[in-house]
């Protein structure tokens, strides 16, 4: 098995990927850097589009051995087949204003979605698959719609560069408009802070996981928000209603953890009970556990 | 609380440093943005007001320690450190109290305010008209509410300079109350303000205004006829007799008419007789009993002055003789004769009250020692400042030591009256100021060694000066009385002066034959009549004060404001007193304790937030 240890994390440090250019560099570093250190590679498996001969190693599963080629080089190899795919995945972006929030990582929120997005939708691309992009504030701000042409990636790369923080969030009004929309089983990833009323978002939701599509959420936080350092009196303004508290942070710092602790926890219960994969995430973290969590939902549909 | 050293407490004013911090601290509070404000509202604030409610603490205990520090420096004391202080209760018992029913409201009044003495208070009762008398010492309210019941009111008229000063007395080294009882009458305050000792604080309870009443001032005794000056105090006209007795006989009447708030002359023709007492009564009902009758003694009581001039010098003594002139005629009045300074002998100063002494030049050896000797006796000798009058002369005379040293002084100089309460000067009253008119060429720089100075001239030098010299009293003033070195002869203020000023000298040795009852001689027992007083038996009438009748009243601001109260460690005594009581206190120890406290429950406070 891999282990996290052995691979190269240089190029998943939100750090590194923060200096790089453009969004399809970030990507690409991301998927490149990810793939590099599996052992095994995501793209192999059970198709009928031959890709390479290997030579047999012990573990192989005994029925892909070619035998007509052992025949004739009395050498053991295995078959490698392309997997094809006929996955349509949508990426639902919240680009609401606290998703600009940037505390001590070096990315915002929303550019760590951003970059988690354009990872995801490269390796998408990677393998076939059709991607869509949907930004949404209180309302749908960008959408494209999934395809796995191959002009399609630069084209929802080059959305998410635009993308700039918008007003208050309301995910779960996008998401009900997308489980309207989709017409066949897909895989939805919606990467948000979730700081909304949880009730809404997990209806939402819901609804799209009764549509027979598999649905990921991405919840992108930024350390301040989870650890919640602040220390002497402040007055703390939102970043979107714009209102404001004066208060001292040290004595409040545990009711506050308790309530972000709260509601993972109503979003743990409520989204893994609906057979909905919940990932909170460190903006300040590496994106390969991001990515991870994607291909192991990815690997349950197969 | 009295503190040693007030000027400490400034520092307090350093409590603002803390406070402005606190202040300053609490509108810095940085604007920090951030995305769930929303679950920040929904954290219990309580601990947040818990944080405000520490600071608040300590700021509380910042403040208190630098309170507690200014306090203990100021070194603070108690002034009735013996107890719950004393409280005085002054009762009026003037005449003018002795209207129907008003004296036993006052008691009544008085009663009340002993009730109200605190645990541990002491309580003194005092009665007051003329002179104040400690009725019942500092001790339990039930003494004094024992002596009240056996107060009357008396002949006085109304004087609160006694009670004040009977205070001062009594509350020496502690605070307390005074509580006077009284009708507030504005006649009471003839002094300059009087003041209460640190610490005391003053009350009155006023029992009201004059009821209607009828009052004889005055009698103006003449051959043929005797004058009463009859003063309505009431708001009616009103109407009625005056009646003349002599002995027991009723010799003859008048009607008097008088209108509201006023004084009418009413005419009596009656034959005087030349010796014996007159009483003259006015129909009063209703009114104050004491201000309807006055007495008068007939006879002349004038005191004989001897003026004793150089002798060659015809001019010397010419203004003064005039001026005792003016008042020969009158009953108490002075009889002048100007006499050379060789013809004085003892036998011709026995029948004397007082000497005016104009010149030493021609006084023999025997003159010298007469005056001395009659001096001695009681007499009143004036001593007048004139090239004539040489110091080291009287000096000898009296073997003073350190002897008379006198410079003549040559200059423009007038009279600076500061003391009006000097018996020369307080029938001046407002007219004091009259004095300063008077231009001095030259006078004399006595040097005041043994002397009281009683005024003073505009640069500070004595002007007039009086000691004690055996039974009787010398004066001198610092200038001459012939118009050489001054004008003070053309001056109006010239003939009081100089009647005053040898009034004053002869003291007891004149004998006057009217008192008022604050100041009739002892065998009077202060009761108004005739009275027969004295070694050579001597018929003399003894009046109530004219002055108790007045209606004009005090308010009770006026009369605060005619008290002041003496700031703590004023003078050297009370400084001294105030050290005492502070050191036996020492409650700046227990301030520099509680500070420590504070400081100590600052740094927990502070350790915990």
């Amino acid at each position: 098995m891999p282990t996290p240890a052995t691979r190269d994390l240089r190029f998943l440090d939100p750090a590194v990927i923060a200096r790089l250019g453009t969004m399809e560099l970030k990507a690409r570093t991301v998927v490149e850097g990810f793939i590099s250190g599996l052992h095994r590679s995501p793209f192999k498996g059970f198709s009928v589009e031959f890709a390479e001969y290997r030579q047999y190693m012990h573990g192989d599963d005994l029925s892909t051995l070619d035998w007509k080629v052992y025949a004739r080089s009395d050498r053991h190899y295995v078959k490698k087949y392309e997997e094809e795919t006929n996955l349509e995945c949508h990426i639902l972006l919240d680009v609401s204003g606290s998703m600009g929030y940037r505390g001590s990582a070096p990315m915002s929120k929303m550019e760590y979605g951003s970059v988690l997005a354009a990872s995801l939708a490269f390796l998408m691309n990677r393998q076939r698959d059709a991607t869509g992009l949907i930004a949404f504030d209180d309302r749908i701000t960008f959408r494209l719609p999934a395809s796995a042409r191959p002009g399609h990636l630069h084209s929802l790369l080059l959305g998410l560069e635009r993308l700039q923080p918008g007003r208050r969030s309301d995910v779960g009004r996008p998401l009900h408009q997308l489980a309207d929309a989709l017409v066949k089983r897909s895989l939805v990833v919606l990467i948000s802070d979730l700081l909304d009323d949880p009730e809404p978002v997990i209806k939402g939701l819901k609804h799209i996981k009764f549509c027979g599509t598999d649905v990921i959420v991405f919840q992108v936080l930024d350390p301040h928000e989870l650890t919640f350092p602040f220390s002497g009196s402040a007055k703390f303004k939102d970043l979107e209603s714009a209102e404001e508290l004066i208060t001292e942070p040290t004595a409040i710092r545990t009711s506050y953890l308790r309530e972000l602790a709260g509601l993972t926890l109503t979003y743990d219960r409520a989204l893994r009970g609906g057979g909905i994969d919940y990932v909170q995430l460190d903006s300040s973290q590496p994106l390969d556990f991001a990515l991870l969590a994607y291909l192991a939902a990815r690997s349950r549909r197969k | 609380m009295s503190f040693l050293y007030p000027a400490f407490l400034l520092g307090a004013l350093a409590i603002a440093l803390p406070i402005v911090l606190h202040l300053l601290r609490r509108d810095v509070a940085p604007e920090v943005p951030f995305t769930a404000v929303r679950m920040l509202r929904r954290s219990p604030i309580e601990r947040s007001r818990r944080r405000r409610l520490q600071d608040l603490l300590l700021l509380a205990a910042r403040v208190a320690a630098l309170l507690l520090l200014a306090l203990a420096f100021a070194r603070p004391y108690l002034t009735s450190a013996s107890g719950g202080g004393t409280l005085v209760v002054a009762v009026d018992r003037s005449f003018s109290m002795s209207a129907p029913g008003r004296f036993e409201q006052a008691l009544e009044r008085a009663r009340t305010a002993i009730g109200q003495a605190s645990i541990g208070e002491r309580v003194a009762l005092v009665a007051f008209d003329d002179r104040a008398d400690i009725v019942s010492e500092p001790g339990s309210g039930a003494d004094a509410l024992s002596a009240l019941n056996g107060l009357k009111p008396g002949f006085g008229a109304t004087e609160y300079g006694p009670v004040v000063q009977k205070v001062a007395e009594l509350g020496k080294g502690s605070g307390g109350t005074l509580i006077i009882v009284t009708d507030m009458q504005r006649s009471g305050w003839t002094d300059a303000a009087s003041q209460l000792p640190a610490g005391w604080h003053l009350q009155t309870v006023d029992v009201g205004g004059m009821a209607p009443n009828v009052a004889l001032s005055n009698l103006r005794i003449e051959p043929d006829r005797i004058v009463a000056a009859v003063y309505n105090g009431g708001d009616a006209v009103r109407q009625g007799q005056v009646r003349i007795s002599y002995g027991d006989r009723q010799i003859a009447t008048g009607q008097y008419s008088v209108e509201p708030g006023a004084l009418t002359d009413v005419p009596v023709a009656v034959k005087v007789p030349t010796t014996g007492g007159l009483t003259v009564t006015v129909d009063d009902p209703g009114g104050i009993p004491a201000d309807d009758t006055r007495y008068a003694a007939l006879g002349t009581s004038q005191s004989s002055v001897a003026i004793v001039t150089g002798g060659s010098q015809r001019q010397s003594g010419f203004y003064l003789e005039r001026a005792l002139a003016t008042s020969s005629e009158e009953s108490d009045g002075l009889a002048a004769r100007t006499v050379s300074g060789s013809t004085v002998t003892s036998d011709s100063l026995s029948s004397q009250s007082a000497v005016v002494l104009l010149s030493t030049r021609g006084l023999t050896r025997e003159a010298r020692q007469a005056i001395a000797d009659f001096t001695r006796r009681g007499g009143g000798l004036v001593l007048i400042a004139a090239p004539d009058l040489e110091a080291s002369v009287v000096s000898t005379m009296f073997n003073w030591d350190p002897p008379l040293t006198v410079a003549e002084h040559q200059g423009p100089l007038s009279l600076a009256v500061t003391d009006i309460r000097h018996p020369i000067l307080r029938p001046f009253g407002a007219l004091t100021a009259n004095l300063g008119h008077v231009q001095f060429s030259r006078s004399w720089r006595i040097r005041p060694d043994g002397w009281d100075v009683v005024t003073t001239f505009s640069d500070g030098t004595p002007a007039l000066l009086e000691r004690h010299e055996g039974n009787g009293r010398v004066v001198i003033f610092a200038s001459d009385v012939d118009r050489r070195w001054n004008d003070f002869p053309l001056h109006p203020a010239f003939v009081p002066f100089t009647i005053e000023s040898i009034r004053y000298a002869a003291g007891e040795r004149r004998n006057p034959r009217e008192f008022t009852v604050g100041r009739a001689p002892a065998e009077t027992a202060g009761r108004p009549g005739l009275h027969t007083v004295g070694d050579d038996k001597r018929l003399v009438a003894v009046n109530v004060d004219a002055r108790e009748s007045g209606l004009e009243r005090l308010s009770e601001d006026e009369f605060r404001q005619k008290v002041r109260t003496e700031a703590a460690g004023a003078s050297p005594a009370s400084a001294l007193q105030a050290r005492q009581t502070e050191g036996a206190q020492n409650f700046w120890r227990y301030g520099l304790v509680l500070m420590l406290v504070a400081l100590v429950a600052e740094s927990v406070v502070g350790r915990v937030s």
